[in-house]
Formats: C-alpha cells, sequence, structure tokens
C-alpha cells in the first residue's frame, strides 16, 4: 500500500460535474505530475458534498481545507500555494457572503454547520468507487452483525424502535412494513430498493447512489435478512447514468468480498441484487408502478390492496424502500435505535436530506434533524433569498406536495407539520421562492408536469388534470371567470377524492395549497386580470409598468429619451403620474426591481431617466405640453390635505372639468414631499415647481387651513362641494414605549423633519445623535442631522439590517456619509440627567421564530445590556394617522387608519372618500399617486362621469432600435461629492448629461414588445 | 373460506373473504354503476365511476377492486359519491367526441346510460380534445379513438381472452390512446378481427365495418341477382334487437325479414355446414386413416385461421384444406345455383349474414375467389341486419315465419350446431361415425364437447379406432391447446372456434353479448337441432344431390378445386 502526505477530494456528483470538475480533476492530475508529486499527493473523485451552487468543491486533506469552484485555470495556484508551499489560496475559500469573510474549514461555512449528515454521512468523504473506503468507515460492519448476532425480528423491532419513516414520501414506518413481509408467508421475497427519484429539482437520491452506493447496498441486505429475501432490485433512472455506473462497481465488489451473494458471513444468508432501469416516467416512482415496470410491463399503478408487502413483485411479498430510507438503516443498526430515536421530533425520528432549489443562495443538498424549522432551512443553512428579494413561499414535496408561505416559516419540517399545513414531506426536494414568483404560474408548472406524467389509466387524474391545467391557463391569460377558483377548487377536491393512486391523489395539491394561501393573488388575476408578480406574460406589457403603482409606461417613455424626444417622454409619464420630476428623485422604484436587464447586467436606471425628461419638460420654462382639460362640470369638490394622494386626485378632476379646492393644514403644500423628505433629496424649488403645474390647471390650495379647527365638512358641503377626499396622511408619530421619551433632547423623526422642512431645524450641532429605526425616515433624519452638524450620527435598529424597510440606496449613502448604524439592538430605555437625555440604554437582540412578515422576531439577550451616549435621540419607529379633526361618525380600522373600501375607496359617509396614507398606513410616493388616481376616477364616477381620468392613448409597441444584448453597464450619474454633501443641503443627486440619458435609455430591452 | 360480515347501506351483508364490495352490494341488493369493469376479464378500477364511501378511509374507494373486510361500513349513495361519479362522467364526457344521434352506438351506448343514470346534465369542462384519426384499414373493424373512454376492455379482452394483444394503451396521460403498437394501423399487425372488442367495447370507440350501403345499392339495382345466406348463430340472436330474449329462435322471421328487404333468394349457410361436413369428414378419416397432418384442426372460423397464421404457422398444415361453409356457400352459390337456375353469375350479388366480423376479412381473401368471381361479396353482421330491418320499418315482432328457399336453403341439425362450440366437432362426429364404422349412431348428442368449458377433450370409439380429440373456444383457450400440442400431447381432431362460445359469441352479434347471453343462445342453438327432421349431415337430400349433380363426391376434383383452399404465414409484425 502506498501512502501520500496529501489527499484531495474533489467531487465526482452529478452536481460538480456539470460544473465541469472532472476538467478541473485532470487540470490537477496534470499539475502534479509537472510537480512530480503525483506519488504524494493522491487525488480522489469523491461525492456530493451537497454545496452544489459552487462546484466543482474540493477538499484537501490532512489539513480540511474546502475549497469551491475550483477552475481548472486555478489548478496551477493551488498546486503551488496549498500542496507545495503548504499555504491557503484564499480566494477559492467560501466566503461569507455579508462580511466577504473567507472561510477555510468546513464546519464554520453555516451551509454545514447546520447539518447532521447520517444518509450522507460519506458523500464527500470517500471515493464510492472503491469498498475499501466504504469498509473503513464501518461499511457492512452493520450487515456483519444483523447475520451473525441478530434474529430477523429483532432487526425489525430495532428499526420498529429507531422511528424510521419512508424517506420517499410516505413516512410509512419502515420497521412495520418490513414486518408486514416478513409474516407474509411464501419461500420467495424481494426488496426493492425505489430509486426512481423524479421531483424537479430533487436529487437526494442521486447524490446517495453516486456518493455511497455501498450503504444502500447494505441497507437492502440487511432488510433481505429480515423479511426473507434472498433477491433485491434497485429500480433506478437510466437518467442516472453516474449512479448507474457507481452501481454496478458496488455490486461487483461487493460479490467479489462475498458480501453479496451465497451465505454472506458464512451465516446461510444469500442475497443478491440486480439494477432495474426505468425509463424516466414519473409515476414509476409509485411502488405498484414500479413493480409492474420491473417486471417489464407499461408502468402504470394498480389498485391497493393488495399491498405489495403481501403481493408485489410477480406476486410475491415485497419491500419497497426508498434509496434514503435504505441508506439510514446501517448506521442505525451500528449506532443502536437509541441513538437515532434520539435525533428528531416526536414522531419523525432521525435525519431528512433535502435538495434546495430555485431562489435560494446555497442551491444544493442538505441534511438536517427532523423538526428544523423551515426558516433555518432557509436562511441558516441555505443562506437566505439572493438579490435581496422577499422570501414568498416554499414548495415541499414536488409536485405531489404544496406550497409553505411567509407566515408558516417556523414550522418544524416533520412529517405531521407539514400534512396539517396542507403539503406533504415528499421525497425531499425543496424550492425557494422570491417575490418574484406568481403563484399561479407555479402551480401552473406543477399542474402541468403532474398532467403530463399522468400515467393515463384512471379518468380523474387523465382528464381532470388537463382539464385543470385548462382552467389555469386561462386564468393567466387574463380570461379567468368569476367562479374560476371555485371549480378549480372543486376538481382538485374530487381528483384527490377518486384518482386510483398518490400521483393522481396528490396532483391537485400545488393548485389547492396555492389557492389556501395565495387567494388574493388567483384573484388579482381573475378580477384585476393583473399578474402582481409580473409573470403572466399576457396580463401586462412590461414587468416596469405591471410594478409601478401608478402603472406609468416606461419602456415607452425610456425609448422616447433614447430617441430624444423628451417632451413627449415627459408627456408619457405625466398621463399616468403628476408628479415625474419628484418622482425622478425620490420614487423608491419598485420598477427596477423588476427589469429583466438586471438578469444580464443590471437594472436599466428608470427613475433617473425619468428625472431627466421631467427636468428636461421642467427647463422648458412653462414651454412644456400641457395636458387637456374637459370642459368645467360646476361639481366642486373638497380635497383635504396637499400631499402627494390629494394633489394627484385635484389634478386627475381638474382635467375631468371638476372645479376642486385642495384645503393644507401646513403652511406649505406637498404633504410629506414638503415637511417628511429633506431638501437634500428633494429641493424645494423643485416640489414648487411641480406643484405649479397642477394649480395652474385651476386647481385651489388654500393653506394653514386645518380641518375641525378652520373648517368643517358640513360648512363645505353648504358651500356647494359635492364631494370630498380625505387624504390627510399620517403625521403623527408612534412613540418607543420606554422610559424616558419625554426627556428634553427626544424628538419623533416627523416632527424632526417637520420642523427642519418648515425651517425651524432642532439644535444637533456638535452633538451625538442617535437615531432609533430602519426606515426612510430614520435614514432622512440621521442624514438630516448630519448636514445639521452633528459631531456624531448612530442609527439603532432592532432586527437585522437586510430587514430595514428603508431603500437601499438610502442606507448605502447614510453608511457613506459616515453614519453608524447598529443592528440587532433594541432600545430598553433614555437615561437623562436633569431632564435632558443622556444615553440611551439597548440590549443586544437575538433572531428568533419568524412573524408573519417573514422576518426574524428580535428577542433581547438576557444581561446584554450596553449605553449608546447621546445628546439628542430621534425615535423615527412609525407614523399613524392624527385622527383630531376627522368627522366623528367616520370609521377607522384597528390600526387607526381609515377604513375606505378597496375598489371604490368610499369612506362609510356618503360623498366621502379617503385615500393615500391616511387609508394605507405610511406609505411611499408612488403609492399615494396612485391612490390619488383611483380616488379621482372613483368621484368622477360619483359625480356622474366615467371615471376614466387617465386620457387615453394609442401606444405602438415596435422596437425603434436594435437591443442591446451584450452586457452594458448601468450608467451612474455621478453625486454631489462628500465634502460638498456635508455642508448644507444641497441635492446630492445630479441627474444625467443628456447623452448619458439616451445611452442608458437604449440599455433597456422592451420587453414589451412581443414580436 | 371465510366469511365477511359488512355493512351496504345500513344493510348487513355476509359474504365470502375476498369478495369485492361491487359484488358484495349485488348481493345485498344494491346497484353500484360501473364502466370499465368487465367481469373476470377487466377488473382494474381505471374509470372510478364504481366509487363508494368506506368509513375510515381518507379517499373514496372503487368498489370492483376492493375486497371486503369484517365490519366494514360502505354506503354507495351518498352526496359525495354522486358528485364523484358525475365528475367523472363529466370528465369523460369532455373528452369524448359526442355526435351522440349519429353514433352507431346511440342508446346502446353504456356512457350514454351512465350520464342519464347519473344526472349529468352538462359539461363545465371545455378544452382540448384528444384527436386521433379514425382507423378503418381492416375490412372488418373500425377503430374510433375519439369515442374512446380508455376503459380498456378491449385490451383485455384481446390480451387475455383472445391472446392476441393487437391493442394496448400507448402514450400518456391524456394523450393515452388504445391502439396498436406505435400507433400502426390495425391492418398492419396480428389483429385476427374477430370483433370481440367491438362487443364490450361501451361506446362508438370500436364497431364493425358497415356494408350496408353495398347491399342497400345491391338491392336496388334491378340488374343484380341478390342471394343472401344466414349463418347459423344469426337466428338465435336477431331476436335480442328486437326485444326478444337472448337464445330465441327467429329463423322464419329473419328468412322473411330478409325476403321483404329484397332479397332475390334467402339461403342457409347450414347448407353448406353440412357439406363442410361431408368434405371435412372426408378429409379427417383420410388423414386419421393415414396417420398424416394430425391433429386435424377445424377451419371453419376465420379469426381462428388467421391466428394461426399469425402465430402458429407451425400448425398450417394441420389446418383442414376446407373452405369455411360461408365461402363454400359463395362458391357453390355462383357455380351450381348460376348454372341451375339460369343466373349469370356475374350479375349475382352473394351477401352474408354472419354473426362474425372476421368474415368480412374472409370474404376478401384472395383465395376466395374459385367461382371465378369474388364467391361472397358482402358479408353484414347481426348487427347490421338489425339496423337494415329498422331502417326499412319492418315491424320485425310481426312478421310471419318463412321458410327458406331451395336447394340452399336445406339443412340438417348438424349445420345448425355450428354456431355454438363443440358444434362443429359433433356434427363431424356424427357423419364420420356412420361414414367409418356403417351403423347408426346410438346416440347423436356428444355432451362432452358441448358447453362453456375453455378447452373440451373426449375420446371417441370409431369401431375399435380411438380418436381423441378437444375442443377450445377463445384464442386463448386455443393458445393454450395448441401448447399442450407442441408438448406433446396427442389429438387427432381439434376443433377451434375463435370466439367465446363459439359463434353465437361472435364478434358481430348484438350488445350486450355476455357469458349468460351466450349460454342462452346456445341452448337455442340445441333446440333448434333437435327441432331438426334431419341431423346429420350425410343425410341433408339437397347435399347429396349437389355432390351427385355437380361435385360427384367429397374430396373430389371439383371439390377440390371449389371447396378447399391454403393458408399463408403472415408473421407477428
Amino acid at each position: 500500500m502506498e501512502f501520500y502526505r496529501a489527499h484531495v477530494l474533489i467531487c465526482a456528483g452529478t452536481g460538480c460535474t456539470a460544473s465541469e470538475s472532472q476538467a478541473t480533476k485532470e487540470a490537477l492530475v496534470r499539475e502534479l505530475a509537472a510537480w512530480g508529486l503525483e506519488r504524494e499527493v493522491q487525488v480522489v473523485d469523491t461525492g456530493c458534498f451537497g454545496f452544489c451552487r459552487f462546484g466543482p468543491n474540493m477538499m484537501i486533506y490532512p489539513e480540511g481545507t474546502f475549497y469551491c469552484t475550483v477552475r481548472p485555470e486555478d489548478v496551477p495556484e493551488l498546486v503551488e500555494e496549498h500542496l507545495v508551499k503548504g499555504r491557503v489560496v484564499e480566494r477559492l475559500l467560501y466566503k461569507q457572503p455579508e462580511t466577504e469573510a473567507a472561510v477555510s474549514s468546513f464546519e464554520e461555512i453555516p451551509f454545514f454547520k447546520h447539518q447532521l449528515r447520517i444518509a450522507l454521512r460519506n458523500c464527500g468523504v470517500i471515493n464510492p468507487e472503491a469498498i475499501e473506503e466504504y469498509i473503513a468507515r464501518d461499511g457492512y460492519l452493520a450487515l456483519g452483525k444483523v447475520l451473525t448476532e441478530m434474529k430477523p425480528a429483532e432487526v425489525i423491532e430495532t428499526i420498529k424502535k429507531a422511528g424510521l419513516r419512508g424517506r420517499g414520501g410516505g413516512g410509512f414506518p419502515t420497521g412495520l412494513k418490513w414486518e408486514f413481509a416478513h409474516r407474509a408467508p411464501g419461500p420467495v421475497k424481494y426488496i426493492v430498493c425505489n430509486a426512481d427519484e423524479g421531483d424537479p429539482g430533487a436529487f437526494m437520491d442521486r447524490s446517495i447512489l453516486e456518493g455511497d452506493p455501498h450503504a444502500v447496498l447494505e441497507g437492502m441486505a440487511i432488510a433481505g435478512y429480515a423479511i426473507g429475501a434472498g433477491q433485491g432490485y434497485i429500480y433506478v433512472r437510466a437518467e442516472y447514468p453516474i449512479a448507474v455506473h457507481r452501481l454496478k462497481i458496488a455490486i461487483a465488489q461487493a460479490r467479489e468480498k462475498g458480501l453479496l451473494g451465497k451465505n454472506i458471513f458464512n451465516s446461510g444468508f444469500d442475497f443478491d441484487l440486480d439494477l432495474r432501469l426505468g425509463a424516466g416516467a414519473f409515476v414509476c416512482g409509485e411502488e405498484t408502478a414500479l413493480l409492474i415496470s420491473v417486471e417489464g410491463r407499461r408502468g402504470e399503478p394498480r389498485p391497493r390492496p393488495p399491498f405489495p408487502a403481501v403481493s408485489g413483485l410477480w406476486g410475491k411479498p415485497t419491500v419497497i424502500n426508498n434509496v434514503e430510507t435504505l441508506a439510514n438503516v446501517p448506521t442505525i443498526i451500528r449506532n443502536g435505535w437509541e441513538w437515532f430515536a434520539a435525533i428528531g421530533t416526536e414522531k419523525s425520528k432521525g435525519t431528512k436530506v433535502f435538495a434546495l432549489a430555485g431562489k435560494i443562495n446555497n442551491n444544493g443538498l442538505v441534511e438536517v434533524p427532523m423538526g428544523t424549522s423551515l426558516g433555518q432551512i432557509i436562511y441558516d443553512v441555505g443562506g437566505g433569498i439572493p438579490g435581496g428579494k422577499k422570501f414568498k413561499a416554499a414548495q415541499t414535496g414536488g409536485p405531489s406536495g404544496g406550497c409553505i408561505p411567509a407566515e408558516h416559516l417556523n414550522v418544524p419540517i416533520d412529517y405531521d407539520s407539514l400534512t396539517s399545513l396542507g403539503t406533504i414531506m415528499g421525497s425531499g426536494g425543496l424550492i425557494i421562492m422570491d417575490e418574484d414568483t406568481c403563484m399561479v404560474d407555479l402551480a401552473k408548472f406543477f399542474l402541468d408536469f403532474v398532467k403530463d406524467e399522468s400515467c393515463g389509466k384512471c379518468t380523474p387524474c387523465r382528464i381532470g388534470t388537463t382539464r385543470m391545467l385548462e382552467v389555469l391557463e386561462r386564468i393567466s391569460m387574463g380570461q379567468g371567470q368569476e367562479g374560476d377558483l371555485e371549480l378549480l377548487i372543486e376538481m382538485g377536491q374530487q381528483i384527490k377524492d377518486t384518482a386510483l393512486c398518490g400521483l393522481g391523489q396528490t396532483a391537485p395539491n400545488p393548485v389547492l395549497s396555492t389557492i389556501r394561501y395565495f387567494r388574493e393573488e388567483y384573484e388579482a388575476h381573475i378580477r384585476d386580470k393583473r399578474c402582481p408578480a409580473s409573470v403572466c406574460a399576457a396580463l401586462f406589457h412590461s414587468p416596469c409598468q405591471n410594478t409601478c403603482p401608478a402603472n406609468v409606461d416606461v419602456p415607452i417613455y425610456v425609448d422616447l429619451i433614447r430617441q430624444r424626444r423628451f417632451a413627449e417622454a415627459y408627456e408619457v409619464i405625466r398621463r399616468e403620474n403628476p408628479f415625474p420630476v419628484i418622482c425622478g428623485r425620490v420614487c423608491h422604484h419598485p420598477c427596477e426591481g423588476k427589469c429583466n436587464r438586471a438578469k444580464l447586467d443590471q437594472a436599466v436606471a428608470i427613475r433617473n431617466l425619468k428625472r431627466f425628461a421631467a427636468d428636461y419638460a421642467l427647463s422648458l420654462n412653462g414651454q412644456r405640453p400641457k395636458p387637456q382639460v374637459a370642459p368645467p362640470t360646476g361639481k366642486k369638490v373638497a380635497v383635504i390635505g396637499a400631499g402627494p394622494a390629494g394633489l394627484t386626485a385635484a389634478y386627475y378632476l381638474a382635467l375631468k372639468g371638476h372645479p376642486v379646492t385642495v384645503f393644507e393644514a401646513l403652511p406649505v403644500a406637498g404633504g410629506m414631499m414638503a415637511v417628511g423628505i429633506p431638501a437634500y433629496r428633494l429641493p424645494k424649488e423643485v416640489l414648487a415647481a411641480e406643484i405649479a403645474t397642477i394649480t395652474e390647471l385651476g386647481v385651489e390650495i388654500r393653506l394653514s387651513c386645518a380641518l375641525g379647527r378652520d373648517f368643517t365638512l358640513a360648512g363645505l358641503q353648504s358651500q356647494g362641494y359635492q364631494a370630498f377626499f380625505l387624504a390627510v396622511g399620517a403625521h403623527r408619530d408612534l412613540k418607543l414605549g420606554i422610559p424616558g421619551e419625554d426627556l428634553a433632547g427626544v424628538y419623533s423623526g416627523v416632527a424632526f423633519l417637520r420642523d427642519l422642512n418648515l425651517g425651524r431645524p432642532a439644535d444637533v450641532r456638535g452633538k451625538s445623535v442617535v437615531v432609533i429605526g430602519g426606515g426612510n425616515v430614520a435614514m432622512d433624519a440621521a442624514r438630516s442631522a448630519k448636514r445639521l452638524g452633528a459631531q456624531e450620527v448612530h442609527i439603532v435598529y432592532r432586527r437585522a439590517k437586510e430587514d430595514m424597510p428603508a431603500i437601499r440606496e438610502e442606507i448605502h449613502e447614510a453608511e457613506q456619509e459616515g453614519i453608524k448604524i447598529t443592528c440587532l439592538a433594541a432600545p430598553v430605555a433614555l437615561l437623562g440627567d436633569n431632564g435632558r437625555v443622556k444615553a440611551l440604554k439597548c440590549n443586544w437582540v437575538r433572531l428568533g421564530e419568524f412573524d408573519n412578515s417573514g422576518r426574524r422576531r428580535p428577542i433581547p439577550i438576557e444581561g446584554s445590556k450596553f449605553i449608546v451616549p447621546a445628546d439628542v435621540v430621534i425615535a423615527a419607529v412609525g407614523q399613524t394617522v392624527e385622527r383630531d379633526g376627522l368627522p366623528a361618525e367616520l370609521k377607522v380600522n384597528r390600526a387607526g387608519t381609515i377604513a375606505a373600501d378597496e375598489k371604490s375607496l368610499a369612506t362609510n359617509l356618503a360623498g366621502i372618500f379617503a385615500g393615500g396614507d391616511c387609508v394605507s398606513g405610511p406609505d411611499t410616493v408612488i403609492g399615494a399617486i396612485a391612490a390619488g388616481k383611483k380616488v379621482a376616477a372613483a368621484i368622477d364616477r360619483y359625480l356622474g362621469g366615467d371615471g376614466k381620468v387617465v386620457p387615453e392613448a394609442a401606444v405602438e409597441r415596435k422596437r425603434t432600435a436594435p437591443v442591446i444584448e451584450e452586457k452594458t453597464a448601468r450608467l451612474i450619474a455621478a453625486p454631489l461629492e462628500m465634502a460638498e454633501r456635508l455642508q448644507s443641503f444641497t441635492e446630492v443627486e445630479r441627474g444625467y448629461a443628456e447623452e448619458q440619458a439616451v445611452a442608458e435609455a437604449a440599455r433597456c430591452l422592451r420587453c414589451d414588445v412581443r414580436e | 373460506m371465510s366469511t365477511v360480515t359488512l355493512t351496504i347501506n345500513n344493510v348487513r351483508v355476509a359474504v365470502e373473504a375476498g369478495t369485492t364490495i361491487l359484488k358484495a352490494a349485488q348481493k345485498a341488493g344494491v346497484h353500484i354503476p360501473t364502466l370499465c369493469y368487465l367481469e373476470g376479464i377487466n377488473e382494474i378500477g381505471a374509470c372510478r365511476i364504481c366509487v363508494v364511501e368506506v368509513e375510515g378511509a381518507r379517499n373514496l374507494v372503487a368498489s370492483c377492486v376492493a375486497p371486503v373486510a369484517e365490519g366494514m361500513v360502505v354506503r354507495t349513495n351518498t352526496p359525495r359519491v354522486r358528485a364523484a361519479r358525475r365528475f367523472n362522467v363529466e370528465l369523460l364526457l369532455s373528452n369524448h367526441q359526442v355526435d351522440c344521434p349519429a353514433c352507431v352506438r346511440n342508446l346502446n351506448c353504456e356512457l350514454q346510460t351512465l350520464a342519464q343514470a347519473l344526472g349529468v346534465r352538462q359539461v363545465r369542462f371545455e378544452g382540448q380534445q384528444s384527436r386521433y384519426p379514425v382507423d378503418t384499414s381492416t375490412p372488418a373493424i373500425v377503430r374510433d379513438p375519439n369515442k374512446c373512454i380508455l376503459c380498456r376492455r378491449c385490451v383485455a379482452v384481446c390480451e387475455k381472452v383472445q391472446g392476441v394483444k393487437a391493442i394496448a394503451p400507448l402514450e400518456r396521460g391524456f394523450h393515452t390512446v388504445i391502439a396498436p403498437a406505435f400507433q400502426e394501423e390495425l391492418i398492419n399487425v396480428p389483429c385476427v378481427e374477430c370483433g370481440q372488442c367491438t362487443l364490450v367495447c361501451p361506446t362508438g370507440a370500436l364497431y364493425e365495418k358497415d356494408y350496408t350501403g353495398e347491399v342497400w345499392a345491391a338491392l336496388a339495382d334491378p340488374g343484380k341477382f341478390v342471394v343472401v345466406q344466414t349463418a347459423p348463430a344469426t337466428r338465435v340472436s336477431i331476436g335480442q334487437e328486437f326485444g326478444y330474449p337472448p337464445g330465441a329462435i327467429n329463423t322464419g322471421q329473419m328468412v322473411a325479414a330478409l325476403r321483404r328487404l329484397g332479397f332475390d333468394r334467402v339461403f342457409d349457410t347450414d347448407f353448406t355446414a353440412d357439406l363442410t361436413i361431408m368434405e371435412e369428414g372426408s378429409e379427417f378419416i383420410e388423414r386419421f386413416t393415414k396417420g398424416e397432418r394430425l391433429p386435424l384442426l377445424t377451419s371453419c372460423s376465420p379469426g381462428w385461421i388467421k391466428f394461426v397464421e399469425h402465430f402458429y404457422p407451425e400448425f398450417i398444415p394441420n389446418l383442414s384444406t376446407c373452405k369455411s361453409p360461408q365461402q363454400m356457400f359463395g362458391a357453390v352459390a355462383k357455380t351450381y345455383y348460376a348454372q341451375k337456375a339460369g343466373i349469370d353469375p356475374a350479375r349475382m350479388v352473394v351477401v352474408s349474414i354472419m354473426p362474425c366480423t372476421a368474415k368480412k376479412f374472409e370474404c376478401q381473401r384472395p383465395e376466395m375467389r374459385d367461382s371465378g368471381y369474388q364467391d361472397v361479396d358482402y358479408v353484414l353482421t347481426t348487427r347490421e341486419l338489425a339496423r337494415m330491418i329498422k331502417e326499412a320499418g319492418i315491424e320485425f315482432p310481426a312478421l310471419p315465419e318463412e321458410e327458406y328457399d331451395d336447394p340452399l336453403g336445406e339443412s340438417t341439425g348438424a349445420g345448425v350446431i355450428f354456431g355454438a362450440t363443440g358444434g362443429v366437432m359433433e356434427a363431424a362426429l356424427r357423419t364420420a361415425y356412420e361414414l367409418v364404422t356403417g351403423k347408426t349412431l346410438p346416440s347423436l348428442d356428444f355432451h362432452e364437447v358441448r358447453g362453456l368449458a375453455g378447452i373440451k377433450e373426449a375420446t371417441v370409439d370409431l369401431d375399435g379406432a380411438r380418436v381423441r380429440v378437444a375442443v377450445a373456444h377463445s384464442l386463448g383457450h386455443a393458445r393454450r391447446l395448441l401448447e399442450r400440442v407442441k408438448a406433446g400431447e396427442q389429438y387427432h381432431f381439434i376443433e377451434v372456434m375463435c370466439c367465446p362460445g363459439g359463434c353465437i359469441g361472435g364478434g358481430g352479434q348484438p350488445i350486450p353479448t355476455d357469458a349468460e347471453i351466450r349460454a342462452q343462445r346456445i341452448a337455442g342453438i340445441y333446440t333448434a337441432d333437435e327441432r331438426m327432421v334431419l341431423r346429420k349431415s350425410h343425410e341433408n337430400p339437397s347435399v347429396q344431390a349437389l355432390y351427385r349433380e355437380f361435385l360427384e363426391k367429397p374430396l373430389g376434383e371439383k371439390s377440390h378445386h371449389l371447396l378447399h383452399t391454403h393458408y399463408t404465414p403472415r408473421g407477428k409484425y
């Protein structure tokens, strides 16, 4: 035997093979030979590490250094540095996504840290093609023990006590199944391994077969002994060539060593194995169909009973176990049932292997103890959702399963908990979906899969799944009808109730479970002909427009900019949004989050392009295009509140010819745009100029005129006002609810910003300012404080940074401006001295269970208090509606917002409508604009109009220039220099120059053009 | 067997363990609708119409395959059950070419009946329909997958009863279609065209190829002389189409109906059945005496012949060279009779009324033109004849009983029993015995070869010579019997009829044709035999005249030319 000083294990599983691990291996072998190291360093093929996202994976022993994504071109450096000079190559190590810190040890990578590998224990550790390596890891010890020390009944008892349940999905107790077959009469019995893994995205069984085939062989031999079978079959998909190849090698090696065949361990027990290759029909994973297929006939399920344990293969008692189930068996025998039963939950013992797929950072294969929460798997093991997107739902059990929405992230993964949520454990496919997933589309995908995989034998599955799919297709085409959901539910239940086999009985699950948890998304498709996730292509022109709350036709105006038709671009924007200049600066631009260009390089800078077109129009000094105003109707409308919602409604009502008066309590118009957003983001003159475009249509704004104080609705009514729009916003701050809030030097975020914007800023010069909160108000307050000369500004937030509701850019800019952000810290008390605040006392928190929004609940860590010195504390933890002055009879919600009908926005009082922040709670500018537009339509209808407030326009969707398909970086408009920024409230962002704007506009992929 | 007690709709029933819920319900007087179920042949639980509620079961249970259990509580008529059944019928209808009024199975369609019975009043699902070309490639069977509901009874009959496996489910899911392998046309696969599939098809997806149009045209053509022959088995089945109980003997009314339809002469295939016995009996005696090409295999059944040609070509030498009675009739009609009646055979049209679809194939075989013309022009099944009678507005039950025309209408009881399994053997033995021994049979009834047992065996003493005979009906049994022969079992004479029960269970017979109806028709056949004055073929005076005037002697040169044929191996694919 030769001794090597180092071993390089390189993954030869399917995942890494697809990442061309074999090329890396060949490069390694060549490089080692070039260094003359071929006798010192051995290169070994091994099984799946599970970290497939970062393939090819490689492990170097004896150090145990784990390298990711090792390409052939990395090999020379790796050999020279690591294997010759003994230095770890840092750039090939796994990096923590947030800190970028390199991790060299396998166990410290979060992906591996939370795992417990039983079924996968040898994957990535041994060479699956060498039986000696399996034996060296105690392989076949369990078989030896069973054959020489145990009676079959004892083996069965051990498995029963261990609590092992079928890992193929059904979760039937394995020991019980063995017992049935053991008791069935007759000399001939079979054990069959179900390796017909077919769920989309699932590759648990494949990896075990590829990485540790002997574990399955040993499990089968033990099962064979327990039930009295002398022959076993492994039914494996022909599409798994590596698995098939290694199984063949393993069987040959085991036979050669006498571990299969006659008289194993001299015990008198004969057992042999053969492979049967499946042709890839999903239904052949169903046990009766599988058996029929093994017999060489068309793979179709038959009714049970008789169960295979009584009458299976060729009518003989047969046990069918899944790969993972069998792979658990030898370890249970070796370590004892007590050991196994101590892992997991009460009714689900041991571990479960999952294939993590979809919108998750660490795509790959993981094995965790039963009872691990879904959230832990997704965030701790899976590394969370890529691109800062929101988790929406997880699909377990593949097409037979169902989805689990964010509000159930705490669910412990075990058989019974999943069943109670309407899904199943399944074989372990775990597909993660983010906010970009349309649940109707998802249901369609899975149903389409099962529809195609239906064997066609029984009526409900054969025709019913097609009929369900047709209804779904209709819905996703915008042809859904009232009653479609009820029809889908009825069909789903009937199919479940009457289908012949498990495939049909579970086929409707994805539809039923998405309806259960995402009914409103279906309703959006059916009633509003809208796909909120921008997936169902027939329902929108482009994802950006579809995502814009105000429905601005982005690709059209972007293309007009590209054509240098800037004024027309402005007109296109203004048709749907009366505030292009403002939104061009402060919009949180959800459109960019959906830009398809991001999949190629980066999203188009839509907001900046809007700003360019708007600023261009503004620069025309009144020469800009003006909208058409309808003849006067004489029907007076009163708008209460001159914020974005109120002014938008005023704008559209004015266009329809209604005389509008806007009553504003503050001395300035603009609402939060005026008193919330600081001037460095939205200069006052810009705001004023844009508001002027509305007053010039004849809209009258009466400032410092507060409802309840200066006028009443009844009074207005007597003056001839026929309709009212309450758009009073949410200007009342929420309290922290901790001691010391009344100390001097403690401000609320909104009040702080309002005072600043009204020209009476708080004095923070030279002081230590602590801002509490993680929203945009917190960022605005912090950055303003910095500009007001605060010596130090510190943001304290109780959750994780990625949970902050503020716009990402704002957080980034704040940090750039030197603002310190401390997360996971919960304020406990404000400490004062002589009535003035001196410090903030905080508790460190850890992240606990997930709340309904899918974020982790902060839980204070006992005894972890710390003090942040502060001269000024600004609490920016949310706002609510100021209810003083509102009519007493007006209905309000529990949250303190005004109750208005979702569709008509009418309140409980006749003629009185409400919208904007006072209905929705604090929202965005574009959200308020959308609400204002909706209210304008409702009021127009109320006053006898047609409700069509947006002028119709003919839009031609065609490409005016070739699409740029090469990677092209997004153009950055240089912001104000840092040195200048903090000296004043000068606007930070600078718009595009004309050439920049035209070039950026050319990056648009024109998703709206369907050719 | 142990007994199990269960409750069905609150009624306690005791049945044998292992019984299905469906059968237990039958015992309890509870009707459960079924569709794919075909007792003993197709018990696969595919259509999900027979579902019932079983207490404690998560899902509904297919009663046709679910065994009873002690203490089981079954409900067959709950809202859940009714809704599920309706739903599945609705689904079937949504993918069915619903053109009921124009469908051959209108008013005799199980899907239609079921939809009515279950109160299906609308089909809520519009959408894709699986559409496949209609297969009209064979002269006998039309396969219309657009009406198929995938119950698979046809597949089961073809595979399990006939052992042919010409059709099977292909493709998957919604696109599943019952068709020959690779969606070949039936003509290109070893389908024997027996038509058993058409008998079990609940809808209009499999049916006989219709030649009534051609026959109507011939009848309307004054230049044609149209003669018709009726097979033995049709007389005990045609009545079923007009409300008579199965097995009723309606020979005279059938003859009357044919006359009213306009046939110029109405003859009886029984006549040539007697003739067949003369030839085949002589052939047997010759081979038996010489010990050559034994066992002799009968050759009356064209489906059986095609089966041998496809699957057992090594047995072709054993097949009797005698043409079937239908084909002997055609050859005799267009020669002997044409000459005798002074009719130009060129303007003679010979039509057969047969219980059989394979006969349509047989009459078009190129070997069957020894008269100088196609010996038999058109074959109509019993079902087609019934349709013509209805179309013509003939009140069948009101018809008087009429006699066949002479001379080809005269027959014996031996000719009649050709219609039932064992009948050819019995008829042959009646004649062979007397020809060989020169003695009169003490009893004409050979009970050992009668009845519905799959394979029947007997040893007959022909004056010291012991003849071992066997009879098989259905090709599945035929296959088993041939395998026995291949394994060394010694027989001298084997009768095979392609269809279960013999021709009375032929693929062209009225629907339904099930085991009970077969037994009733067989009873009808033997009653008809008993009523005959003459019951031995060699005693048929017209046959004797035929030999005297025309053929000279059995196995003579003219016989050889007109009444015997040869066979061709066809291969499996």
